[in-house]
């Protein structure tokens, strides 16, 4: 049976695709970076949002992800994401809630997107985070 | 008539390229890659391959029908006709820079480029994150003018590839910088570093496929700050490594906001830039580096105002 040279050139790029992502993974590219100081949250929070200054900022205890909390009272939550971190400022439409993970509170915080996902973080004081961040989904009166 | 697709004889070039800055990466700047980005951007260039021959017949039969009313008749036999390949080249590079920059200006043609521009990281397998969705644009349409001057779509096709396999190795933080000469004519690394830039001083800059002289004569270019260190990717990261989102994510949002949006304005979330919005709700990038620029005292200095530590560059002197 003859092969159309198209399927066997995309057969041939997939394999390419995967012995080439597979050998990055073999490498131990990448690394992960995590949130851990202030610092680190308030570098990662202006690279996600340029010009968002935090003036309080928390981090997840696996350096995962974090909060911060600008001069305006804006909060942005950010996750990593491979290696490097991603945040949204979260607007009407996020929410937080705790939940017990093993015993201990956690807190977890969806933006309103689905495909940027609920991040998931331990930290303290979880309670009066969420009731900031659902402060900002409070319905609107005129 | 010649049989020839210059990106074709380049695949294995390609792959031997990125396997060597993936051993450059081990050894001098591992978070340059990320097995997952890599994977998600290998799977758009060979989902992009895949597009074009599904979706590619529409633009060709356009080209193939403005050819018959062709203004000058280069002959039957075109392709021996050899000063014609040279200037094909150039102005198939000057129609690049200028599908490039509406690629950047019009959300609808935003839609589908964004797909280039999504990795948080720049490598050589950035450069093969290419578009499954550019035949869904009106990008073809600035070829034409070419097709009715007399160039063979054939030959404009071919000058394309060769343009494009040309970008494929600036797509690095390998090299630094490349003899000064060459830095004033030619796209660089880091000419094209700036232009895959969120930092405000550099959006939408540096359009350039080959040589960046069109950014310099039509007021878009950029230079690159040794000390600012680069942050890649969007304005708003996506944050998911999902193939499909990531093909797709603009194209949803572009739909979804001319559908919410009032009758006067749905055209504007087409053909505006990205980022507009009828309401001011939303930030293009000239408003972006406008806040930047008014944060900063209104002077925005040529030294660096610190975005991002990471990126590394490679070491290396500077340009000769």
């Amino acid at each position: 049976m003859d092969v159309p040279p198209i399927i066997l050139q995309t057969a041939g790029s997939l394999v390419a695709i995967l012995a080439l992502a597979g050998l990055a993974h073999w490498l131990n590219l990448g690394g992960t970076p995590t949130l851990n100081t202030n610092d680190s949250v308030r570098h990662a929070a202006q690279e996600a949002d340029d010009g968002f200054e935090a003036i309080e900022s928390v981090c997840d205890a696996q350096g995962r992800a974090a909060l911060a909390r600008d001069a305006e009272g804006r909060i942005m939550v950010i996750k990593r994401h491979g290696n490097r971190f991603a945040g949204r400022v979260l607007g009407q439409g996020a929410q937080a809630r705790l939940w017990n993970d093993h015993g201990k509170t956690g807190l977890e915080v969806d933006p309103g997107e689905v495909r940027f996902g609920k991040v998931y973080l331990h930290l303290p004081d979880p309670e009066a985070w969420a009731d900031a961040i659902n402060w900002v989904n409070r319905p609107q009166h005129a | 008539m010649p049989d020839f697709n210059p990106t074709q004889f380049a695949v294995p070039l390609f792959v031997v390229a990125v396997l060597a800055e993936m051993i450059w990466a081990k050894l001098r700047a591992p978070k340059a890659y990320e097995p997952k980005d890599t994977l998600v951007s290998l799977a758009f260039g060979l989902g992009s391959t895949v597009a074009g021959a599904l979706l590619g017949g529409f633009a060709l039969a356009v080209f193939i029908k403005t050819y018959d009313y062709r203004v000058v008749d280069l002959g039957p036999e075109w392709w021996a006709v050899w000063w014609a390949w040279p200037v094909c080249f150039v102005l198939d590079d000057l129609k690049y820079y200028w599908v490039h920059r509406a690629g950047h200006r019009i959300r609808w043609m935003w839609a589908s480029h964004v797909n280039h521009h999504s990795s948080q990281h720049y490598n050589l397998s950035t450069a093969l994150r290419q578009s499954w969705t550019g035949a869904l644009t009106f990008g073809f349409l600035f070829a034409v003018p070419l097709v009715s001057l007399g160039f063979h779509p054939l030959m404009i096709a071919i000058c394309g590839g060769f343009n494009l396999i040309y970008q494929f190795w600036i797509h690095t933080e390998a090299i630094r910088r490349m003899p000064r000469w060459f830095e004033a004519v030619m796209n660089t690394p880091s000419h094209h570093r700036v232009h895959h830039a969120t930092n405000p001083r550099y959006l939408d800059k540096n359009y350039a496929g080959v040589f960046i002289v069109w950014d310099r004569v039509f007021g878009t270019f950029e230079p690159e700050i040794d000390d600012e260190p680069i942050r890649y990717g969007i304005v708003k990261q996506l944050g998911s490594f999902n193939l499909l989102w990531a093909v797709f994510h603009e194209w949803v949002g572009m739909l979804d906001d001319i559908s919410r949006a009032p009758w006067r304005h749905k055209l504007s979330y087409l053909l505006r830039e990205p980022g507009w919005s009828h309401d001011g709700s939303r930030e293009t990038s000239d408003m972006i580096r406008d806040r930047w620029r008014s944060r900063a005292g209104g002077t925005v200095a040529r030294e660096a105002t610190s975005v991002a530590t990471r990126n590394p560059i490679a070491g290396g002197g500077e340009a000769a």
